[in-house]
């Protein structure tokens, strides 16, 4: 008899997470990443009717970005760990995948992963040490970790020292020059975007979730946070390493001053906690409005002068008043329209 | 030998100024528990007012010192009124600081390299190349007034925290808050205050600056690192603790620098801050761990 109850216990319970599954997915609108995913694909036909480089540039370039805050949102938005020192793997991928291509003209887009994945074990091993500390230490400790990697990237001659190097350029037509690091990008930021779905999702992003909320909780809850940390921490140097490995093909060379400067990596923290903080949809539209506006201003103003400060007032503005950003404020308030609706 | 002696003497020398700079950081996060990042984006607003009077017309950059630090002072003022009072009651109000002070530094910097362009700046009064002899060993005029000024400047504010009244309420609101605020303490304007004093001691350090270091906007972010690496090393919060690390890393500093080379000089400060952290984040004097 006992036996039957907590059956039917079980079953309802079933059926009652079913039913809040079907009432949250009804909330929710997937097929609007799908739609844009297919429209961006098929963007680049605009070639064929007259010459829109500067719109496969600006795409291109907002999909690099969309990757890199995506990554980043793995560890600074689910687990509330927030590295101002990111573009350091963005400089482990470009400067690795970029030496493989100067040397053994190996593209880049094929060793992108592997690029990822050096940035990955590399975050791993720095996670090990600096994940230790927790709040304010860890920000401080990541960027000292941009200053190191800067002095070793531009003392150290076998990459280049601070002068870089030059990367063949493809033998493509202009009109298709971009084409292939298009499509990489939009690749690389379709399946960052699938992945930080699918953590969120998982019983790891529900470990992730507890750390950012009470890290001591959710450590005497059985989950291993240290673990979770490290791995997160890797996950992220992972898609901004991939990132910066196309980068350094796309801009046909590589140098310190490129990857290791600290707008980079404030351009990732922002583009987060514009659109929102640990959403899906968040760095996306963070990456769209902070790409638009760095146009905007260096479009009408010229001056990059400009341009830090802007991006430090929008910065300031939005944490003072919206610090969860603009999906994250929506939702709070229960108009975040369905189309934006990712999670 | 000589080469020894007179490398420590040179890393002392600049010793002085390094713990002026850090000591308004330390105070800072003393009692306001604010990771100040803007603080060295501050120094440079300090350096700028110091040098254009010397620019123009030729006015003593050390002169101009009590000048930057009331205008120093009054930005912190304002800014600790209209931006970080309102985040005392946010959750994640350390974080959220960190991030609003980050944010900070790049609204000066932009506005300085705007207003300024980003040329390397230096002033160069008669003393800052000059040098005092004793035998075989030379002690630049410049950095020995920087730090004896410096040292002036932070023993007068040590006596201000020990015997004024003001003083003892700001240590009790670095000691414990809530205490504090329950004694009857005014625990926001202490908090304006000692982010003016603070702000002021960046003024005071920025005119002393000038003529040590060739500043341009964007350097803050190298100095940011090793103001942090003196502060943590010290303990965050003490002041005492400021001035001992700044000897320290400083000398460490000259000397990783005659017998390595001059690039390695400043890794020494972003190494330290690294290993410092992970190692003893509560630095060589705190108690608790502050940071974590």
């Amino acid at each position: 008899m006992a036996e039957l109850a907590t059956d039917e216990i079980l079953a309802a319970r079933e059926r009652y997470n079913q039913s809040i599954t079907i009432a949250i997915n009804k909330k929710r609108s997937l097929w609007f990443p799908y739609l844009v995913l297919a429209l961006l694909l098929v963007l680049p036909a605009l070639q064929l009717i007259g010459n829109f480089n500067y719109v496969i540039h600006l795409t291109l370039f907002t999909a690099c970005y969309v990757v890199m805050a995506t990554g980043w949102n793995i560890l600074g938005g689910f687990t509330g760990y927030i590295s101002l020192g990111h573009n350091v793997f963005f400089a482990i991928g470009g400067y690795f995948a970029g030496m493989i291509f100067a040397r053994l003209d190996i593209s880049t887009i094929i060793m992108a992963p592997l690029a990822g994945l050096v940035a990955a074990i590399i975050g791993y091993c720095i996670g090990l040490v600096t994940l230790r500390v927790r709040g304010p230490s860890f920000i401080i400790s990541s960027l000292a970790l941009v200053m190191i990697f800067r002095i070793v990237f531009e003392n150290w001659e076998f990459i280049g020292g601070a002068a870089g190097l030059a990367l063949p350029v493809n033998d493509l037509p202009v009109q298709w020059a971009k084409l292939p690091y298009y499509y990489a990008f939009i690749v690389m930021a379709a399946i960052a975007v699938w992945v930080s779905y699918k953590i969120k999702h998982s019983k790891f992003g529900l470990g992730l979730r507890a750390i950012s909320k009470d890290e001591i909780k959710a450590e005497s809850s059985g989950i291993n946070t240290r673990l979770y940390k490290v791995l997160a921490f890797a996950v992220s140097a992972f898609f901004v390493g991939m990132a910066g490995a196309v980068w350094g093909e796309y801009l046909t060379y590589i140098r310190p001053n490129i990857f290791l400067i600290i707008l980079i990596s404030v351009n990732m923290v922002l583009m987060c906690v514009l659109g929102g903080k640990g959403t899906i949809a968040g760095p996306v539209i963070g990456a769209i409005l902070i790409i638009a506006f760095n146009e905007l201003f260096v479009a009408t103003l010229g001056a990059s002068e400009i341009n830090v400060l802007a991006t430090g007032l929008i910065m300031m503005l939005t944490l003072i008043f919206f610090p969860l950003g603009i999906v994250g404020t929506l939702a709070k308030h229960g108009k975040l329209p369905q189309f934006l609706n990712w999670d | 030998m000589i080469l020894l002696i007179q490398t420590l003497i040179l890393g002392i020398a600049l010793g002085g100024v390094y713990a002026l700079m850090g000591s308004g950081l330390s105070l800072i996060f003393g009692v306001m528990r604010i990771v100040n990042l803007a603080h060295p984006s501050l120094i440079m607003i300090g350096a700028y007012v110091a040098y254009w009077p010397f620019r123009l017309s030729n006015i003593e950059p050390m002169f101009m010192l009590p000048v930057a630090a009331i205008i120093l002072a009054c930005i912190g003022a304002i800014l600790y009124r209209f931006v970080f009072e309102r985040e005392a009651r946010s959750a994640k109000y350390s974080e959220m600081t960190v991030l609003l002070t980050f944010a900070l530094a790049m609204v000066v910097e932009g506005m300085l390299g705007t207003a300024f362009t980003n040329t390397q700046r230096i002033t160069s009064p008669n003393y800052a190349t000059e040098a005092f002899f004793l035998a075989d060993i030379f002690i630049p005029k410049g950095q020995l007034y920087a730090s004896i000024i410096s040292i002036i400047i932070i023993s007068a504010l040590a006596l201000f925290l020990k015997y004024s009244r003001l003083g003892y309420a700001i240590r009790a609101t670095t000691e414990n808050r809530e205490a504090a605020e329950l004694l009857g303490v005014n625990v926001n304007r202490v908090g304006l205050i000692s982010f003016a004093i603070g702000l002021a001691l960046a003024g005071a350090a920025g005119a002393l600056v000038s003529f040590i270091f060739s500043f341009f906007p964007s350097k803050h972010w190298e100095w940011i690192v090793i103001l942090m690496s003196l502060v943590v090393l010290g303990g965050m919060g003490s002041i005492l603790g400021t001035v001992i690390g700044a000897f320290l890393l400083s000398a460490v500093a000259a000397l990783v620098g005659t017998y390595f080379g001059a690039t390695w000089s400043t890794l020494t400060f972003f190494i330290a801050l690294f290993v410092v952290l992970l190692v003893r984040p509560q630095g060589l004097f705190g108690e608790k761990p502050e940071l974590a």
